[in-house]
């Protein structure tokens, strides 16, 4: 799993690349927290690369939505392969997640 | 077709999962969301087991068969720690807010969701998780 951070407009993107299992949630979780403690309030997730999630993935997804809820901010997320959006959407992630196509749609809602 | 594979009670062994599962997915014609979703499955009933499943701190196997009988794939997981029954686990409430949400609890869901069927036994101080998926 790597997690690359940069930001374009107003937003910081967090791109996530390989696999969220529970061998790397727990780096996957402080790369997150890290972004949110710096106090970035708007956040895109790009799930582009992101081919495997487990519930430990999950845990940390639905955590740093808390988090970024709880201090209004935004937590957007953006190119679910098929296999990821399919897990979210079983588990009812995809109902309190904000999720689009692309960065480009993310950004202009 | 019959294969075994056996696996410590260490959270990395979910590495050797992934090649495993990848390998039999190759020889057994599987297609990748096939292998991904057992892979899925997979994870998270060891997790668990690895996570909760014994009062020591030794090392424990853990036996997991995989059987393909005509169009069903038969996965029965086999460990010696204390029982524990994850099809009597209450179902989460997929329909919650974000802020009402319990973070956790998905993980037995989640394997309901990807097979057909979830049975539990237990016998000779040993679970057994047996999960079958028909793969058509």
């Amino acid at each position: 799993m790597n997690v690359l951070v940069t930001s374009s407009n107003d937003y910081t993107i967090v791109t996530i690349e390989g696999r969220i299992d529970a061998t790397s949630s727990n780096e996957f979780e402080k790369s997150v927290m890290e972004v949110i403690e710096e106090g970035n309030t708007k956040i895109i997730l790009d799930c582009s690369g992101l081919n495997y999630i487990s519930s430990s993935g999950l845990r940390v997804f639905l955590i740093a939505l808390k988090k970024m809820k709880a201090i209004k901010g935004q937590l957007k997320l953006c190119n679910l392969q098929p296999v990821i959006q399919g897990i979210f959407d079983v588990s009812g992630f995809a109902t309190i997640f904000s999720i689009f196509p692309d960065q480009k749609s993310a950004m202009e809602r | 077709m019959y294969r075994v594979l056996w696996v410590d009670n260490q959270i990395a062994e979910l590495t050797r999962v992934e090649v495993f599962l990848e390998e039999l997915g190759e020889e057994w014609a599987f297609q990748m969301p096939l292998v991904l979703s057992l892979n899925l499955v997979l994870e998270e009933a060891l997790t668990n087991i690895i996570s909760y499943g014994y009062d020591d701190e030794g090392k424990h196997s853990i036996e997991i068969v995989f059987r393909k009988i005509g169009a069903e794939l038969i996965i029965s997981i086999i460990d010696d720690g204390h029982a524990y029954d994850p099809t009597s686990n209450a179902e989460p409430d997929i329909t919650l807010s974000a802020e009402e949400r319990p973070v956790g609890g998905l993980g037995i869901f989640l394997i309901k969701k990807v097979m057909n069927k979830v049975e539990y036994q237990r016998k000779e101080n040993k679970n057994y998780l047996i999960l079958t998926k028909n793969i058509g």
